[in-house]
């Protein structure tokens, strides 16, 4: 009977042992009703987790995704949990007396179309979904949209424009991956010709490791006397 | 009988079900959602029988447990909910629902709310969960920290609680704090009960006071939880032998529990320790003294989408040093057990286990699965156990 409970022990804590990863990409989505702009990583998470049930005085009522791209990518980025995981976190609430089972959809289309017509509602869907009637909020990071700049590469300032004396600031979104690398950055204003540089430089930015990933505005400077 | 085979139709005709969704409904303009779960099991052990049922027979499928609850959010911060529990396990529930919990809940911010009526206590990592077979990969949560014929003593208390999620910044983690006051009344269907009947009394009551709390820190490392409980009781027992009443009051009741839990991707590992201290007694003489004292180590990992396997160790040892009513001793019970659990789907769970026990604790004098009166021809030092149950949630 020993090898027996050997071999069953030694089975089971051997087995204990592996890993897998999901892809994908979300944008956040609200009822007009959700008076903000943008709602940071942190907030979001509590919102979905029922630890805060507002924002800004404005009720805020979660919808989940039973599956798919988006809500696999949802889940790894932003709750840090698996669906089993949140699955069993909403349970222990509902079973408990301690919360209740967030409103449950199929698709980016069901949650749009939910999110729209429920007031104070917030959702997900993949980046590539139509979000009309709905508004798309900007993730910030939890610490005020700031994370660690531990790699910095500085923009190449092109001859041509410096030469001229032609400068100015341009400003950018930096998508931020969990694990700070930058994921890409998006030109919101500035000259082109020195947002371009600006976009190749930051790209090599390295930034601290976060729970998820965030995004960030960020303004370079281009001073052509310098 | 009928109710056992009642509960394996109800079991297995859910299984056979196509994913069910929870019922939400209006009622005076709120959405009130309800759920419910239930689960049918059956055991069979090498020799001694266990957990009150025949099982060193053929096996026993005297192990049926089903709850119901209804909840909705009266606003933004305040909501109400009810559940109703029933068990059949063995010589324990015998089919008598049970209030389980029916509270009130408000929540001024998510650093302080309250919440008042008989409400699951929060004590370790599974203490308010423990009935939540769905929840759990094991059939059986290690039975040296939450012994499933001594429910009623940690479960739920008659009272309120304060708690809330305290901002310590970032890159600290999340501090979760619960302290809570009330009162523990017994069911007459649970060990106690059932240890003092079969020894030829006839129990009263068993209940008191109890207040306490729990600490808890999801630290900044991704994935680990840590935390501590406490709680204390002032308790009085009252039973009946050979026509005379005894009443026992506690003059020390009290039980620490250290946890704390590591989950990374598809790997869940988990520890605790609890040690419970009785000193109960009549005019100030002490009567029964109990230090029991429990820890586990358990690990569990997702091999497929809808396969786990799990493994732990669980020690339980129990020191009982003062001869007033009973013989003193010591008795321990070291439990080795592998699980498999499959998920036919979201909604549906099967479980096998195997469990391979050294010792059998104090039968005689303080309850611990196994008792006197269902192993008549005395015990075996080793028990080995195969449980299997199918349950259902929605």
């Amino acid at each position: 009977m020993k090898y027996v409970q050997a071999f069953f022990a030694v089975a089971g804590w051997t087995i204990l042992l592996g890993a897998s990863a999901v892809a994908g990409d979300v944008k956040v989505i609200a009822n007009p009703s959700v008076k903000v702009e943008s709602i940071s990583a942190r907030e979001l998470k509590s919102l979905y987790l029922g630890e805060k049930s507002s924002i800004n005085g404005t009720h805020v009522e979660p919808v989940i995704e039973r599956r798919g791209p988006a809500h696999e990518a949802f889940l790894r980025d932003y709750l840090g949990q698996t669906d089993d995981e949140l699955q069993k976190y909403y349970e222990a609430l509902v079973f408990t007396g301690r919360g209740s089972m967030p409103k449950t959809v199929s698709s980016d289309a069901e949650v749009v179309a939910y999110v729209a017509k429920t007031r104070g509602a917030i959702g997900y869907v993949g980046t590539g979904a139509s979000v009309e009637g709905v508004r798309t909020l900007a993730i910030a990071d939890s610490n005020g949209g700031e994370r660690q700049l531990v790699t910095r590469v500085e923009p190449k300032y092109p001859l041509d424009l410096q030469k001229r004396s032609i400068g100015g600031t341009v400003r950018l979104k930096v998508f931020i991956a969990a694990n700070g690398s930058v994921d890409h950055v998006d030109l919101l204003g500035g000259n082109p010709i020195l947002g371009e540089s600006a976009v190749t430089a930051v790209q090599k930015w390295k930034y601290a490791a976060a729970n998820s990933k965030t995004t960030m505005e960020i303004s370079v400077p281009f001073d052509p006397s310098r | 009988m009928y109710h056992r085979v009642l509960g394996l139709i109800f079991v297995s005709l859910c299984l056979c079900q196509a994913p069910m969704q929870a019922q939400d409904f209006k009622l005076f303009d709120r959405d009130v959602q309800i759920h419910g779960f239930a689960s049918q099991g059956f055991v069979h052990t090498s020799d001694n029988n266990w957990l009150t049922m025949n099982t060193s027979g053929f096996g026993s499928g005297e192990f049926t447990d089903f709850g119901a609850n209804a909840s909705t959010q009266i606003t933004d911060k305040f909501r109400i909910g009810a559940q109703l529990y029933d068990r059949n396990l063995g010589g324990l529930g015998r089919w008598h629902p049970t209030l389980d919990w029916a509270l009130a809940t408000y929540k001024f911010t998510p650093w302080f709310g309250i919440r008042g009526g008989k409400v699951k206590t929060v004590m370790g990592l599974y203490n308010d969960t423990q009935d939540l077979d769905f929840l759990h990969t094991f059939v059986l949560l290690p039975q040296s920290v939450y012994p499933t014929d001594l429910r009623d003593v940690t479960l739920a208390h008659t009272g309120g609680d304060i708690f809330g999620d305290l901002p310590v910044g970032n890159r600290f983690g999340t501090l979760s704090y619960t302290a809570y006051a009330g009162h523990r009344n017994d069911s007459p269907y649970g060990g106690f009960a059932y240890l003092v009947n079969s020894d030829g009394g006839t129990f009263n009551s068993f209940g008191g006071l109890q207040y306490g709390g729990d600490l808890r820190w999801a630290t900044p490392l991704k994935g680990l939880l840590v935390g501590v409980s406490r709680m204390n009781e002032d308790l009085t027992l009252d039973f009946l032998i050979a026509g005379t009443d005894f009443r026992l009051n506690s003059s020390s009741d009290w039980t620490n529990q250290y946890y704390g839990q590591y989950s990374r991707k598809k790997l869940v590992v988990d520890a605790e320790y609890r040690r419970y201290w009785t000193d109960l007694g009549t005019q100030g003489v002490s009567m029964i003294e109990e230090d029991v004292r429990g820890w586990y180590v358990a690990g569990s990992y997702h091999v497929a989408k809808r396969v786990q396997v799990g493994s732990y160790f669980s020690h339980y040892w129990l020191n009982y040093p003062i001869s007033g009513l009973l013989s003193s001793g010591t008795g321990h019970d070291y439990d080795k057990v592998i699980t498999v659990r499959f998920d036919p789907n979201r909604f549906t769970n099967i479980k096998l286990e195997g469990h391979f026990m050294d010792g059998y604790g104090l039968p005689d004098q303080y309850p611990n699965g196994f008792y006197a009166a269902n192993n008549p021809q005395g015990f075996k030092p080793n028990t080995n156990a195969l449980v299997i149950k199918a349950g259902v949630h929605f």
